[in-house]
């Protein structure tokens, strides 16, 4: 603050920066090393502000999208996906009392005006594109054709003028033109003068386009940040990592080298800042060098007071990739895949801005010549950036053409005729035309895009509202079994396939990690990982231990393993050295063909060949977890190992609590956690389970149920009122979302008395997942249509060893909603695998604490992921991570595109490209009040309800019509009902058959024949 | 006897022109409808492409059961003749012998794989018939290298593998460092392929043809070089500049990095397998001639070994896959050449088929790093070992760390080809689209054009 009041010449105090760079850290992808990704919303910095304006604020910063095209939303409008009373919904929220407002002598109001506006659009061209349609094109001399007929009607009847002349089209269309040419004869285009960038580059490329400091500076910028954050593709490693990254660099870069003509003076400074570096190292207070260092280069690069903070925060967004990353290291070292590494934003911006001033002052040498060169640089520079300022273009409004070919379009649309134009006072036209200016394309696509939502909002909650009344739970007798699942809109297909095969299975949806936060260590893995959410830093370890009997065996294994293991990793090393790689690759080739043709030719069978060679010693081991603790010292890393029983106890009362199975347990309770394994896939980690950061559940699911039937946890549950009865039984079990295979575990615990009630169960399992592989395929374009399920099921797990396929599976393409309440309201409603499903007892929970603590994750788990998707899938480039195809995968912590690319964070093309791009429709089976009551303790929640960042709808427990929250009027609205006709078929099956594209709900009633939408 | 001869050599023949002539139909029927707008559907364009290298290989596979059987007798196919002036004649053929069945049997069965793999990998990509297009031009320029009978068959292969490839290095021609990486692959081609075209010319001028078969006398391996060896210094010399550019050796080593720009597959083939062998290539054809004029041999080996430790040096402080892997390409490509140098013929032969297939199907799994690492480690309990290499342990610690820098830039010869090569065409090629501009202003009599081409590219 004080720097505002002072000089603005005055020298840059280091230790004002310290807030600009945090406040700049906050505009950089939150995304960390790709192997453990979540997908969290990527302007998660910007969640203080409106949804609408926080995007747009964004994409003027970051030279983003918004929203989709127009085109995309009135191709949506086409198909029916928006409806014109969408649009009219929304413009009458949006103007208000101003709807109404007369325009073109009260003839249109303005509602229809901009109603046309964002149905129809006009082409907006430059004068010199409309001189060309006039001369080439018959745009002025026809009608566009996509007019409603009322209105070509009355357009072409008033053509008839009084002349008497032919009743034609092309006569009213020209008729109209010079009406629009003689209207906007008289004003002026307008000029618009906008704010010239501070950062020097921005101010070089809008002057120069083809002198960018950016081309120059990135590339060895890339190359020595990606060595030093280096988790393990480099055989020789940076020196001098654990010193910090600037000195690190400095050290790399005050050596003799060979330097590009722009880079002269780098060496110089980067031996005068690695001596300050070691000095500081002596006194131990690294931090002030980078500090002092950027304070300097924003003086030499001449940089006023004023503009500090914003070349701070373009100049860490232009490579914002990188700088997240180097972020993440310093926020979040546990996460670093393998090493840890003392990596600091501040040392970043600082080498940096090094580069970035040797680039400019290069650049300004070329932009003015060398004639100025007896001043001293930083003066030099201030004159230059003076002199681009002013040269700065402006943006020029449309020409006197453009805007009669503006006003021809629109005088077309409403039905203006000649005469109508002609009889306007020069007052009125203005009017008009400043209608259409002020109408701009952000404003337009948000309309849109808000229509695009509502429609898709109504459908929903129209289907909800037109359940039939959930049937007595008194009524229904003891289930035969009940599977938790992870609340994954991934599962909702195969937890209704189950339901749908055997009507004696009740299902639920829980937070994937099953409420045990631990570190996991399997027997395969060399070290452990936190299987919990991301915000979680777990305080257990549970170590997964082969069975006394089978330790030898396991030895074994281990020892054959290992020395398999060398081999590979010699002959991969080794083929790319000098002598070894002579001899590795002149003969290594005639052993690598088999690999490369049968991996191509037929990836299925190769992988289920590898997988049983491999896998063959595996299963023979039995393995037990770790989990009740027996002594009281922690390990090494801080965690405990393993659990009490009190702890357990308190574990499975949470789970039960939260998704309200505290009566009535069926003889099996099954916990399915989920992971997806997929090959060629550096994103692969994205599609496992959100709640276990990136994790696969099924350890989890396993440890719950190991927990759940302890009889001393089971003892400690009684004595506090939670009574499992003793013929119930838990099994873990595991799904994968990518091949649809499940697998369990410790099955051969399972008492005798349950093996047919298991067996049962596994059989309706296998016909489910074949079931929900044939729902997953219906997506896949390469896929046929009618594909059975058995084939369906051979297909999935083919994509998944399928080195070649980059869409293994869609992951959340096709989240949409979340419902938080009881399954047993959802059970027959046909989702499309769009909705997260959460279980919840509203009458289980008289003080809301357990809606309390389900929204504190739920919200901003399921937000971050319906963000991810949706902006990545509007703008694939800034905030998605771009097609696959040229992905380069960089230091094992992100991939480029090609060779020397800013670290593409976000979510690749390939899994985005079905994703319908609305906000998460979050519908908790409450009411209002309730729900602020449970929001309250949750700031963040609230600010991301309150911002419209979802769109969350109250599904009273009694009563069956939702109320939505209104973020403008902030408050909740009863729902509006459209259609309370809902489609009913027998089985999900046939709803879905042959459709490639998303799916309304369906009420899915066994033994009801199929039946047309009616409607 | 003599019918059954003719007739055999007719078989022989058909076969050898099927491997040049069914690539070059799916190229036809793929490009011919894409030029008019009528791209084919997906499954259309991929088994089309399958369909020509399928047959092509079967076609390379039959020869080379028939050419092992009879021990690889040079069968050479007589196409048409180009012009004949004199004594000069340019003639058309093909040549089938030891070196170019094996060659292209390897070289079409690799397309085929990464045709099938692109199939997948490529889904729904905007620019599907355009790689397919490239990779069926590919093909089809690698198998009339490979087959060449004459050096201006060879040049006409040569020059499909360069542009394909350059078109497929700026396959996402949206993005800036694509577009500029396939200019630096182009540039650099450009300039050594004035090596091959000066060869073929002095070659021509000296036998007064530029058929292998009045070039060299005997089969290869073992063959003679009929060029007097006054001639045979600059024409092998001349040779060895055109080989260093495809083949990425240094000085011209810089654009192989860069050229990971492209899909994963197209990558893999050019850069790991076929493309960067194509120097390679020409070399063992043209063996002779280094027999013939020992100083290109030892020059050969110079530059061959002097790439293998750059780039095995520069290779190692990678830390990006693609990068990586270009580099051991490299280094693989360097030593091949430097057995060449050495006057070996079949060593060179199985070292370039066998790298070329370990390497292309390390460039595929690329995108499995991660998975495959996980793997790795977990099998030996602990991440594989990182460190550097024993030989540049033995350096004292400060010439270690200038030397990381010198390998982190690159080394040298990458600024200084930027600087002194690459730059002074570019700065060319700007000045001649200067000229233009002032001269189409000038003549348009507007100041206008001049400022709206400007802004133009502004906006771009």
């Amino acid at each position: 603050m004080s720097d505002e009041m002072a000089d603005p010449n005055a020298p840059c105090d280091p230790n004002s920066l310290r807030g600009l760079v945090a406040a700049a850290a906050r505009l950089l992808p939150a995304q960390g090393p790709i192997s453990s990704f979540v997908a969290l919303n990527p302007l998660h910095g910007f969640e203080d502000r409106p949804f609408e304006q926080a995007v747009e604020e964004a994409a003027r910063l970051m030279h983003a999208q918004p929203y989709l095209e127009e085109s995309v939303y009135r191709e949506a409008l086409a198909r029916g996906r928006i409806q014109p009373a969408d649009i009219d919904a929304i413009l009458a929220d949006d103007l208000g009392p101003r709807a109404a407002e007369p325009l073109a002598g009260g003839r249109v109001r303005l509602v229809d005006v901009q109603r046309v506006l964002l149905t129809k659009g006009l082409k907006h061209e430059s004068d010199t594109a409309v001189r060309w349609t006039l001369t080439e094109g018959d745009a002025t001399e026809r009608l566009r054709p996509d007019l409603d007929p009322a209105c070509r009607a009355r357009l072409v009847a008033a053509g008839n003028g009084p002349d008497g002349g032919q009743i034609t089209e092309h006569r009213a269309a020209s008729d109209l033109w010079h009406a629009c040419v003689e209207a906007t004869a008289g004003g002026r285009a307008a000029v618009v003068h906008r704010l010239p960038p501070a950062r020097p580059r921005e101010l070089i490329v809008a002057v120069r386009p083809d002198l960018d400091p950016d081309a120059l500076t990135h590339p060895p910028l890339i190359r020595l940040v990606s060595a030093y954050l280096d988790q393990g593709v480099a055989d020789w490693v940076m020196a001098n990592r654990e010193r910090g990254l600037l000195a690190a660099v400095a050290e790399v870069a005050s050596k003799f080298g060979p330097e590009d003509r722009w880079a002269r003076g780098l060496r110089a400074r980067f031996t005068e800042i690695a001596a300050r570096c070691r000095t500081a190292a002596d006194r131990r207070d690294p931090g002030d060098v980078a500090f002092q260092v950027i304070a300097e280069e924003l003086d030499a690069l001449a940089i006023a007071a004023r503009d500090r903070a914003e070349v701070v925060a373009s100049s860490l967004l232009a490579l914002r990739g990188w700088a997240g990353m180097v972020w993440q290291f310093e926020q979040r070292p546990d996460l670093a895949p393998c090493v840890r590494l003392p990596a600091r934003l501040a040392d970043f911006l600082a080498v940096r801005l090094v580069f970035d001033r040797a680039a400019a002052a290069f650049t300004a040498d070329r932009l003015v010549g060398a004639a100025a060169e007896d001043e001293a640089e930083p003066v030099r520079l201030a004159a230059l950036w003076a002199e681009l300022r002013d040269r700065f273009p402006a943006t020029r409004g449309p020409g006197t053409v453009s805007r009669a070919f503006l006003l021809h379009q629109l005088a077309q649309l409403l039905g203006l005729s000649a005469v109508d134009v002609r009889s306007l006072t020069t007052h009125e036209i203005v009017a008009l035309e400043r209608s259409i200016y002020a109408f701009d394309s952000f404003t337009r696509r948000r309309l849109l895009h808000l229509a695009y939502e509502r429609r898709f909002n109504t459908t929903i909650l129209d289907a909800l509202a037109a359940l039939p009344p959930e049937p007595r739970p008194a009524s229904t007798p003891r289930r035969q079994a009940q599977v938790v699942f992870c609340i994954d809109d991934r599962c909702e297909s195969l937890r209704r396939h189950l339901e749908e095969t055997d009507s004696q299975i009740e299902t639920f949806g829980a937070a994937g990690f099953f409420a045990v936060p631990m570190n996991y260590r399997g027997l395969d893995d060399w070290h452990a990982t936190p299987l919990c959410p991301i915000v979680v830093r777990p305080g257990h370890t549970v170590i997964e231990e082969p069975e006394a009997d089978h330790l030898s065996h396991h030895r074994a294994r281990q020892r054959s393993r290992r020395l398999r293991g060398r081999i590979r990793e010699r002959l991969f090393a080794g083929s790319r050295t000098l002598f070894i790689g002579g001899l590795v690759t002149s003969v290594g080739g005639a052993i690598a063909a088999v690999p490369l043709v049968s991996r191509v030719v037929c990836p299925r069978l190769t992988s289920l060949l590898a997988a049983r060679v491999c896998g063959w010693g595996r299963r023979r081991i039995r393995t037990r977890l770790e989990l009740l603790r027996t002594t009281a010292a922690a390990l090494p890393d801080g965690t405990l190992p393993g659990f009490t029983t009190a702890e357990m106890a308190a574990i499975v009362r949470r789970l039960l609590e939260d998704i309200g199975l505290t009566t009535s347990f069926a003889p099996l309770v099954v916990l399915l956690g989920h992971g997806s394994t997929s090959l060629n896939n550096p994103h692969e980690s994205a599609y496992d389970c959100g709640a276990c950061g990136g994790g696969r559940g099924g350890p989890n699911a396993r440890a719950f149920a190991l927990m759940a039937n302890d009889p001393a946890v089971r003892s400690l549950l009684a004595a506090d009122g939670l009574a499992i009865p003793g013929d119930t039984v838990f099994v873990g079990g595991m799904q994968d979302t990518c091949s649809s295979g499940i697998s369990w575990f410790d099955t051969d615990r399972l008492p005798v008395t349950h093996r047919d009630e298991f067996e049962s169960l596994v059989r309706a399992c296998v016909a489910a997942r074949a079931l929900d592989a044939q729902e997953r395929c219906r997506r896949f374009d390469s896929v046929p249509r009618g594909i059975t399920p058995a084939d369906a099921l051979r297909a999935v797990e083919a994509r998944a060893a399928d080195l070649a396929q980059v869409r293994p599976e869609y992951g959340h393409a096709t989240t949409a909603v979340c419902i938080v309440g009881r399954r047993r309201r959802t059970r027959n409603l046909f989702l499309d695998r769009r909705a997260f499903l959460m279980s919840y007892d509203p009458d289980a929970d008289p003080d809301d604490a357990i809606l309390s603590r389900t929204l504190a994750a739920v919200g901003p788990v399921c937000s971050g992921i319906s963000l991810a998707y949706t902006l990545s899938r509007i703008d694939p480039l800034v905030y998605g991570a771009g097609t696959k195809l040229p992905h380069n995968i960089t230091g094992l912590i992100g991939v480029m595109d090609g060779h020397a690319s800013d670290l593409r964070t976000g979510l690749p093309l390939q899994g985005v490209e079905i994703h319908e791009p609305v906000r998460l429709l979050l519908v908790v089976e409450t009411t209002p009040d309730r729900l602020w009551r449970a929001v309250t303790p949750l700031p963040g929640v609230e600010r991301l309800i309150r911002n419209g960042w979802v769109t969350v709808a109250c599904w009273p427990p009694q009563g069956p019509v939702p109320e939505v929250y209104d973020c403008r009027l902030a408050r909740f609205m009863p729902h509006a009902i459209e259609s309370s006709l809902l489609p009913q078929v027998a089985r999900s099956a046939d709803w879905y058959a042959g459709v490639r594209g998303n799916l309304p709900p369906a009420l899915i009633r066994p033994g009801h024949a199929p039946q047309e939408e009616a409607s | 006897m003599i019918s059954a001869l003719a007739s055999r050599h007719d078989l022989a023949a058909g076969l050898i022109v099927t491997q040049i002539a069914a690539p070059a139909a799916t190229l036809l029927g793929l490009g011919l409808p894409a030029l008019v707008g009528r791209a084919p559907s997906e499954q259309a364009t991929t088994r089309a492409v399958a369909a020509g290298f399928g047959l092509a290989f079967v076609a390379a596979l039959v020869s080379l059961a028939v050419g092992a059987a009879r021990g690889f007798p040079v069968e050479v196919v007589h196409l048409g003749t180009l012009f004949s002036v004199g004594h000069h004649t340019a003639t058309i053929e093909l040549v089938a012998d030891g070196l170019s069945i094996p060659y292209v049997c390897f070289s079409t069965g690799l397309c085929s794989l990464v045709n099938a793999f692109a199939g997948r990998y490529l889904h729904r990509e905007p620019g599907f018939t355009r790689f397919f297009i490239l990779l069926a031009l590919f093909g089809f320029g690698m198998n009339l290298l490979v087959l060449a009978g004459s050096i201006d068959v060879l040049f006409a292969g040569w020059e499909c593998v360069g542009i394909s490839s350059t078109l497929l290095i700026g396959f996402f021609h949206e993005r800036r460092t694509a577009v500029a990486a396939a200019l630096r692959a182009f540039i650099t081609y450009r300039i050594c392929d004035m090596g091959l075209l000066a060869a073929g010319v002095v070659i021509h001028h000296a036998v007064g043809s530029g058929d292998f078969g009045r070039v060299f006398a005997g089969a290869w391996p073992a063959a003679t070089c009929l060029v007097p060896a006054a001639t045979a210094v600059p024409a092998a010399l001349l040779l060895v500049f055109a080989a260093l550019g495809k083949s990425a050796q240094v000085p011209f080593s810089g654009w192989l990095p860069r050229a990971m720009e492209g899909p994963t597959p197209s990558s893999a083939i050019f850069y790991g397998a076929l493309s960067i062998h194509a120097g390679a290539y020409l070399l063992l054809r043209c063996g002779p001639l280094l027999d013939a004029a020992p100083a290109a041999g030892w020059l050969l080996v110079a530059i061959g070994l002097g790439t293998a430790i750059h780039a095995a040096v520069v290779g190692s402080v990678q830390t990006d896959l693609k990068g990586m892997l270009a580099y051991a390409s490299m280094t693989q490509a360097g030593l091949i050449l430097a057995e060449i140098g050495l006057g070996w013929r079949v060593v060179p032969l199985v070292h370039v088929i066998s790298h070329a297939i370990l390497r292309s199907l390390q460039i595929l799994r690329s995108p499995s790093a991660l998975h495959d690492r996980h793997e790795l480690s977990a099998a030996l309990g602990g991440p594989p070992g990182q460190g550097e290499s024993p030989l540049v342990r033995l350096l004292p610690a400060g010439l270690q760390a200038t030397l990381y820098r010198i390998a982190l830039d690159r080394g040298f010869e990458d600024a200084w080809v930027g600087r002194f090569l690459v730059a002074p065409v570019v700065a060319s090629l700007e000045a001649a689209a200067e000229f233009e501009r002032r001269l189409v202003a000038r003549l348009g009599g507007s100041q206008d054009v001049a400022n709206e081409w400007h802004r133009d590219r502004g906006a771009a």
